[in-house]
């Protein structure tokens, strides 16, 4: 490797050696703010690092990597929802009792993972770069281990996330018999000199297609969602149903459009099937939720199924779309879990909806991030969550995908209705419960994400010109 | 030397791998669980050998190798949580451990 190979992974060398330091740290002395400050200021040094290497790309470092303005995009949105994550857990995961400090080391390693997805060009980043981000997430979901609920959901966690792998490994394994290469650009070649599809590489694209469903939540692969999402620390569900999602749509996009899926008839349906079918289970099982956690999993389902649908447009535009309506959600989620990890302390989860009573009036202003964040999320005028969808529906529209863009429209209604549910509770009158005090770091995060909200909901142009403007495959 | 066809080569893979999934959708015990899983992940590694040998290439060896150490990391983790589990719930059934459920 020259020079130039080094420095074109600096977001992703920066991210291997934080949690190298914080355990040499640790190992000198346990000291919870220090840890802390040196981990927003290695996720923010590993952001920063993405503009300093624009002009060296697009770059690729045969034959595993490849960084691109794609990929550069990509690891800036995982990076981002990385140090969000991190600014919220500051005073859920100080209250925890006994270790606390290795949370933010299993941070960088699952947030290494992920930015592994985002510049995979090859089965074999392909592959450890998922396994290294769902074995670190076994550990944070698991982390509050004097609860019964976070050993249960770690458990679930850890047999079918290996399970979907194995099924993931043995798919590629099988493309690799019948073509004889690895890497993503490679699979195209190959199979155009081949022509027919032979029933390996069939059986393979099948495969990979559960593994990556299952990292995804897209139904029938949904089971772990609400159970995972219930029984994890907040902040942690934070992080799985953003980063995580995010790095597995980064690869599935790259992987989808250099194997040219689009063109291959049997592929488009059953994906089509996997959508519609994921967004409506998806909001017809959150009605009933009385679980904020378990609401916002389902509702993450049908979300998935919305955004798997601009696989089938096949064009730049519509991956365009896909990664403005990914930071749509990324914020939306982040600010909606962000509301939920403030308001919880390590003895009590604010998941129930009865615990929401009211909060508008006892704490105004957390209320209407929240109200904010879950409106975005069902889509309403003058927020980021409306123009996504908008932006979405249009492309979709331009592909002809109608009966899929129809099935969305009316699941934006479904939706619309627990979302609703959960604002009145909180307008309705107070009740008499305890509210913890909410820290400095998590009134910055939040008026972040609100502005965040609000900017891409009223004036989105700047951050579509620049999507359009660089986002290319 | 007598070579035996790919085909069969992959297809005894594919078996292991269905074994496996059999062994982990029938054995409620965790531990077992975790076996299969280990099964079927040793088994795509088999096909990568497999390849590997066909194609005269040494990427599927190294994907072995891969494979070998995550797995690995993998057992070790889900051992610890098994025994959290087993201090948690006094079992290891996979059945019982299962409070986390919709509509409550």
């Amino acid at each position: 490797m020259t020079v130039t190979d080094f420095l074109s992974l600096a977001p992703l060398i920066i991210i291997a050696i934080a949690p190298v330091v914080i355990m040499i740290v640790i190992s000198v002395t346990r000291n919870y703010k220090v840890v802390y400050g040196f981990s927003i200021l290695s996720f923010l040094t590993a952001f920063a690092s993405i503009f300093f290497i624009v002009p060296a790309i697009p770059h690729s470092i045969e034959p595993l990597f490849v960084i691109d303005i794609y990929s550069l995009f990509f690891l800036g949105i995982i990076i981002f929802s990385a140090l969000l994550v991190t600014l919220l857990s500051y005073d859920y995961i100080k209250q925890l009792d006994g270790v606390r400090e290795e949370y933010y080391i299993i941070l960088f390693t699952s947030t290494l993972g992920a930015s592994l997805l985002a510049v995979a060009n090859h089965f074999i980043l392909f592959f450890l770069g998922i396994e290294t981000l769902s074995i670190s997430l076994y550990i944070l979901i698991a982390f509050q281990r004097s609860k019964d609920s976070s050993i249960e959901a770690g458990i679930k966690y850890l047999i079918l996330a290996s399970v979907s792998s194995a099924f993931l490994l043995f798919g590629m394994a099988l493309i690799y018999t019948a073509l004889g290469t690895m890497q993503f650009n490679g699979i195209v070649s190959a199979l155009g000199e081949s022509g027919q599809l032979s029933p390996l590489v069939i059986s393979g694209f099948a495969m990979i297609m559960v593994g990556i469903g299952f990292k995804l939540a897209l139904v029938p692969f949904h089971m772990w969602t609400p159970d995972v999402y219930q029984g994890a620390p907040a902040p942690v569900t934070a992080y799985i149903a953003t980063v995580s999602k995010g790095a597995v749509m980064a690869v599935l996009i790259r992987f989808f459009f250099n194997i040219r899926g689009f063109d291959n008839r049997s592929l488009l349906i059953v994906i089509s099937g996997i959508a519609i079918l994921s967004m409506f289970i998806g909001n017809l099982l959150a009605i009933r939720q009385k679980n904020i956690k378990r609401l916002l999993a389902y509702s993450s389902i049908a979300n998935m199924g919305y955004l798997i649908i601009i696989l089938l447009t096949g064009t730049n535009k519509g991956i365009q779309a896909s990664v403005f309506y990914l930071i749509s959600y990324i914020i939306t989620t982040i600010g909606a879990f962000g509301v939920i990890t403030l308001l919880s302390t390590c003895k009590y989860e604010a998941e129930k909806i009865e615990d929401y009573k009211g909060l508008f009036w006892k704490r105004p202003w957390v209320a209407i991030v929240f109200t904010l964040s879950l409106l975005s999320l069902a889509g309403i005028p003058l927020t980021a969550g409306f123009v996504a969808k908008f932006y979405l529906i249009f492309e979709g529209m331009k592909a002809g995908l109608m009966v899929l863009i129809i099935s969305m429209i009316i699941n934006s209604v479904i939706g619309l209705y627990y979302y609703l549910r959960v604002i009145t509770a909180m307008f309705s009158p107070a009740n008499e419960t305890e509210l913890p005090a909410i820290s400095l770091t998590g009134n910055i995060t939040l008026c972040l994400i609100t502005i965040s909200i609000l900017i891409l909901g009223v004036y989105p142009g700047w951050l579509i010109d620049i999507i359009m403007k660089f986002v290319n495959l | 030397m007598l070579t035996v066809p790919i085909e069969i080569q992959i297809l005894f893979a594919g078996i292991l791998f269905l074994l496996g999934l059999i062994g982990l959708l029938v054995r409620r015990n965790m531990i077992y669980m975790l076996m299969s899983i280990e099964i079927m992940f040793n088994s795509a590694g088999l096909v990568f050998v497999i390849a590997a040998n066909h194609w005269k290439q040494p990427d599927g060896q190294v994907m072995f190798i891969f494979i070998l150490a995550v797995t690995a990391v993998e057992v070790a983790i889900g051992l610890a949580l098994l025994l959290q589990v087993y201090h948690h719930f006094k079992t290891l059934d996979a059945d019982s451990v299962n409070k986390l459920k919709d509509y409550n």
